[in-house]
């Protein structure tokens, strides 16, 4: 499994859209919106990179989103 | 089935609740019509349910295809089968069987004063009061304005309850109450929850066997304070807990049956949800108890409830405070993401412990990527975010750079 934290900035005035849409797409755990520098956290398990690839892809073509930094997760540790 | 695992979480603790005020009402009955005793009550509990409980369990092992018992299909999808207690639980188990040990004999104590199940269940719900004072010492922390609010208004709340029966205020009650339930019961769901998050053979312990084997435990240790007891006081309480488990078998065994599964999927919500917000949802119990107490009190096994409106008045507001104020306590949580970056030479292991040891970080992710970590905080305040997280980042040297990201709402498991 390969889990990946996908960090969202977005245009102003399409948050509501933007969510609606990430809440379809399959694969995510969890969107967080957040108040900093970024707007949007999401949560991402994949079997595989590939597939982690679409679901950024997916992402990206959400009309709205400005920018994506994904990070993998190499090691965790959790309640 | 996939339902979203909120709705899990909330369908698994009201269940809790109504099973819990459901058991008061049985436990209630057997005390004030069978056995008065709460020593004798208290044995003849964990004896008996011991029994009750290995029974379920075992039916539960029933396999129904190759990988699945009857237990992970309709219970716990972590639960495989009955197994023996593993090394690294037996400490975890002691303590929570003491605290269910010593829990259990306040609250039939209380059962035997009071009689009525919906007066005694608010008072388990101070419990808040001792885990703000735990974390204030152990914190070294002045407790916010909000929790003290909620926690006042929780104890005020369950005394309300109390005195609304009779007019009058028993402080034995109150001396069972303080010093006796409610730090019991901070020991046994603080070590029920550290059971719960054990992994057992690479996955998460299952909440039947956690049961069962607390209820052993606890079978233990009550037997020997009971003999302690007994030699010191010169009473007879274990004789007469085990004539008791004898004579009203059916009834003993019907609250301890009833009692597995409310903490069965209390265990469970437990294991979802944080501690206090199952806790707060657990509250509802205090009002689930009033329908059962006032179907008891018309066949007469407590005394009627009083008409007096002023008393009906007290206890309403009493049981809307205990359970505002635990809800107000719990889910005033705020959430945030840290992003961090590490300055190289540092072990990225130890680096992860030290992020892990602040109070307060629920996950700590190690990532490749523009950050190095990326932490999950949940503190009750903002306030409490700069004392407990950020002074302890800052002093940690491997840690070049953080960006603090406030959660504002959040969607899980879509």
């Amino acid at each position: 499994m390969v889990n990946a934290y996908i960090l969202i900035s977005i245009r102003p005035g399409k948050s509501d859209n933007i969510i609606r849409n990430m809440r379809k797409i399959e694969n995510i755990e969890k969107i967080s919106v957040v108040a900093g520098d970024y707007d949007v956290v999401v949560r991402v398990q994949v079997k595989t990179l590939e597939k982690l690839l679409k679901v950024t892809d997916k992402l990206q073509l959400i009309d709205g989103v400005k920018k994506t930094t994904t990070q993998v997760i190499e090691k965790e540790i959790a309640l | 089935m996939r339902i979203r695992k909120k709705y899990l979480f909330y369908a698994l603790a009201f269940t809790s609740a109504i099973v819990a005020a459901g058991v008061s009402a049985i436990d209630s009955t057997i005390s004030n019509l069978y056995i008065p005793n709460a020593w004798a009550f208290g044995f003849s509990c964990f004896l008996v349910g011991t029994f009750i409980s290995l029974l379920i369990v075992i039916i539960f092992s029933i396999p129904v295809n190759n990988k699945e018992s009857l237990g992970t299909k309709i219970i716990d999808p972590s639960f495989k089968r009955i197994r023996l207690v593993r090394k690294e639980e037996i400490k975890f188990h002691m303590i929570a069987g003491l605290g269910n040990a010593v829990l259990t004999l306040g609250y039939l104590s209380l059962l035997s004063i009071f009689g009525d199940p919906s007066t005694v269940l608010p008072f388990s719900q101070i419990v808040i009061l001792y885990l703000i004072i735990i974390e204030s010492i152990t914190e070294k922390n002045m407790p916010t304005l909000s929790e003290i609010q909620s926690s006042i208004i929780v104890t005020f709340g369950a005394i309300l309850v109390s005195i609304s029966l009779t007019g009058s205020i028993s402080l034995e009650a109150f001396a069972i109450v303080f010093l006796v339930v409610n730090p019991a019961w901070v020991v046994f769901s603080i070590y029920q929850r550290k059971l719960k998050l054990l992994k057992i053979d690479n996955r998460p312990n299952d909440s039947l066997n956690i049961r069962l084997w607390n209820v052993i435990f606890a079978c233990i240790i009550t037997t020997i304070l009971i003999v302690i007891y007994d030699m010191f006081m010169g009473t007879g309480y274990l004789i007469e807990g085990i004539s008791a488990s004898i004579e009203h078998f059916n009834w003993v065994a019907l609250t301890m049956g009833v009692t597995f599964f409310s903490y069965v999927f209390y265990i469970r919500a437990l294991g979802i949800g944080k501690a206090s917000v199952t806790q707060a949802v657990r509250a509802s119990a205090v009002l689930f108890a009033i329908p059962f107490a006032l179907i008891i009190s018309y066949y007469n096994v407590i005394p009627p409830f009083s008409t007096d409106p002023v008393m009906i008045l007290i206890k309403i507001i009493g049981t809307i405070l205990v359970i505002l104020g635990i809800i107000s306590f719990a889910l005033a949580m705020t959430k945030a993401y840290v992003f961090i970056t590490v300055n190289p030479g540092y072990p990225i292991d130890e680096t992860m412990n030290k992020l892990w040891n602040i109070r307060g970080v629920t996950r700590v992710t190690a990532t490749a990527g523009k950050y190095d970590f990326i932490i999950k905080i949940r503190i009750r305040t903002l306030v409490k975010g700069y004392e407990k997280i950020i002074r302890k980042l800052e002093e940690i040297e491997a840690i070049n750079k953080f960006k603090w990201e406030s959660v504002l709402k959040e969607w899980e498991d879509i």
